[in-house]
């Protein structure tokens, strides 16, 4: 404790220096949170886990999905054989397909600024089976049941993430024309009656429509059209999401869904909820495999080489210094920890600074990361940056100083005060 | 009067240097005795082996051959540990360009040495104060060396020279970089140490007015004794 006054006091030696080194980390330092920001989300959805397992069924032989509705009711019971008493029935169901338009009716103007993407699901899944919000306490889910509520009431009813709603300049209670795109000529009037939580911020670009509207609206078309069904009227099931409570029951519910006769035409394959996302992730495989193995070691290797390079030109300058302390009998190591410490201190502490500011600006200010990709618009900085990114700073840190601080330690100083004198 | 204990033996001390294939022989079996409470000053010609020997009855460097004592410790065969650990405890080091740390006040600077002594904050303190207390900066001792004249800054050398009350005080010529005045002010408090603390001390100098204030002059040539 007694030389920390000493190391304080070398840091604080040259004031422009140290800040810069430490600006040069910071900005490292967020770079590499931002990446594992992403990584570790990923990571997270697409590990494998034991219980509480959500399961996909899609079509197996085309990607996107485009499954009859009529599979929806005997997938989202896992296929299961009424007359057979040990068939596996899910804890809980959802049925998906996607809805993606425009709020701007002239096509030329259509852009990311109007763009609407939703879910056609059933409402009340929303709060048991979409992913962060199923774990969400009822005080913080409050307003999205509320919007749910009200979707009962209102079958047009529409719930739109917070960033859409500001892209879109529209409040709850507003009503909006969708323009279809993935559904041509399948217009929508909307009313938003709600949002997302606002710690579900992977959701915050995307809507929920009612299943039950959504099919009307496709017989409202029919009607309009002379009877003619709309092209994908008969493809509105994209996923159905099964909750089965571990791997035993979810194998077994596999085997149902697989040997039903029922789901063959077209068939369909089943996959836990980390695999799917694994398979659609697949495309992003590469690019995710450069920034976890090449950039992220790349600004962690610049880092080192940033904080070596202040930290050499800073023991150049201190030779002599270090001779006189060798002179009042310190020891090498003393030496060493000296300028270790320094390097550590101005590492750990930028390191942990940047971490800071990135969870508190990114996830309080912009509502997470925004980085689309697959069903994640936004990724939330977890609060374990704050100390992975102090430790970031102190461990490259350490490796961009030790050299430097090993050839402080060697100082002689016969050869610094040599004179034969 | 110096007491008639040995403090510094020097021994039929050999030192060379080696410059590429050329070997430099510095000093030549010198041999020199430095008495409890004694100041002596070293003068010689450059490349005579003055500061060499200096170095090595600091412990800075080691002979090539013979043994030097210090209050009857052979040095010249301790480790790089315990010469470390005898200088903070035996030894003061005056140097001629001060060397003080230029981001620490001058009570930091006298604090330096006491850091690695087993001692509370409050006796550090304490320490730190009687040492400038006796060199005479109470008043600046919050002040950074680059506020105080050089005259100042060789006496917070000296005061970080005396706070462990070493035995042994050397000097590489303590007032070479100094005006008239603060050279003679330095000289009296070196004179003021040896008469009131009974410090020994082995000082450098060109300065024959400087070697006037010693007890005893010793002059070097070519890494030999001269005269005494």
């Amino acid at each position: 404790m007694k030389f920390l006054i000493l190391v304080f006091e070398n840091i604080a030696r040259n004031p422009v220096r140290t800040i810069l080194t430490s600006l040069g980390t910071m900005m490292l330092v967020l770079v590499v949170t931002l990446v594992f920001t992403v990584l570790t989300t990923l990571d997270k959805v697409t590990t494998e886990k034991s219980a509480n397992i959500k399961a996909i069924v899609t079509e197996k032989w085309q990607n996107p999905s485009l499954m009859p509705y009529s599979y929806a009711a005997g997938l989202s019971d896992g296929a299961a054989d009424p007359n057979d008493p040990n068939a596996i029935h899910p804890q809980d169901s959802m049925t998906w397909g996607f809805f993606v338009g425009s709020t701007e009716s002239n096509p030329a103007k259509r852009g990311y600024e109007n763009l609407f993407f939703s879910f056609i699901m059933e409402a009340e899944k929303a709060r048991t089976m979409l992913d962060n919000i199923d774990s969400l306490p009822d005080e913080q889910a409050r307003p999205l049941i509320e919007a749910i509520k009200k979707m009962k009431e209102f079958r047009n009813g529409v719930i739109v993430g917070e960033g859409r709603l500001n892209k879109l300049k529209k409040r709850i209670g507003d009503r909006i024309t969708v323009y279809g795109r993935n559904y041509r000529d399948v217009n929508l009037e909307l009313e938003i009656v709600g949002t997302f939580p606002k710690e579900t911020a992977q959701y915050t670009d995307s809507a929920v429509i009612n299943r039950d509207f959504f099919e009307t609206e496709l017989d409202t078309y029919k009607a309009a059209h002379n009877n003619k069904p709309h092209p994908l009227a008969d493809k509105t099931l994209s996923l159905v999401w099964l909750r089965v409570p571990d791997r035993i029951s979810f194998n077994k519910m596999t085997e149902q869904i697989l040997t039903a006769p029922s789901f063959s035409n077209p068939a369909v394959k089943c996959e836990t909820s980390s695999t799917g996302i694994s398979s659609f992730l697949d495309a992003y495989r590469d690019i995710i495999w450069g920034v976890r193995w090449l950039l992220a070691p790349a600004c962690m290797a610049v880092l080192a080489l940033v904080i070596s390079n202040a930290i050499s030109i800073s023991v150049r300058e201190r030779r002599t210094e270090f001779a006189v302390l060798k002179v009042l009998g310190f020891l090498p190591w003393q030496i060493l920890t000296l300028v270790l410490s320094e390097a550590l201190l101005i590492g750990t502490l930028s390191g942990l600074l940047s971490a800071a500011l990135a969870y508190g600006v990114i996830n309080g200010v912009w509502g997470g990361l925004p980085f689309p990709i697959a069903f994640f618009p936004k990724f939330a900085v977890p609060i374990n940056c704050l100390w992975w990114g102090a430790a970031m700073g102190a461990v490259t840190a350490f490796a961009g100083s030790f050299i430097p601080a090993w050839s402080a330690r060697g100082v002689r100083v016969s050869d610094v005060f040599a004179k034969v004198a | 009067m110096p007491s008639l204990e040995a403090c510094v033996e020097v021994h039929d001390v050999h030192k060379s240097f080696k410059r590429g294939s050329e070997v430099l022989d510095v000093l030549n079996g010198l041999n020199l005795t430095v008495n409890q409470g004694e100041f002596v000053a070293l003068m010689g010609p450059s490349g005579s082996g003055k500061t060499t020997l200096l170095n090595l009855i600091a412990g800075l460097d080691r002979p090539t051959t013979g043994s030097i004592r210090v209050r009857g410790e052979e040095i010249s065969s301790m480790s790089e540990g315990q010469l470390a650990s005898w200088r903070t405890r035996s030894l003061g080091f005056v140097f001629q360009f001060y060397h003080l740390l230029p981001v620490l006040s001058a009570f930091r600077n006298v604090e330096l040495p006491l850091l690695l002594l087993p001692l509370s904050g409050s006796q550090r303190r304490e320490q730190v104060r009687n040492a400038l207390d006796i060199v005479g900066l109470s008043d600046r001792m919050w002040h950074r060396p680059g506020q105080l004249s050089g005259g100042q800054q060789q006496r917070v050398g000296i005061a970080r020279a005396i706070v462990t009350d070493p035995a042994l005080i050397v000097a590489d010529e303590p007032t070479g970089d100094l005006d008239a005045k603060s050279a003679d002010e330095i000289l009296n408090l070196l004179v003021e140490l040896k008469n009131s603390l009974d410090k020994t001390i082995v000082m450098v100098t060109h300065d024959p007015r400087a070697a006037e204030r010693a007890d005893r002059l010793v002059h070097l040539e070519k890494g030999r004794l001269a005269t005494q």
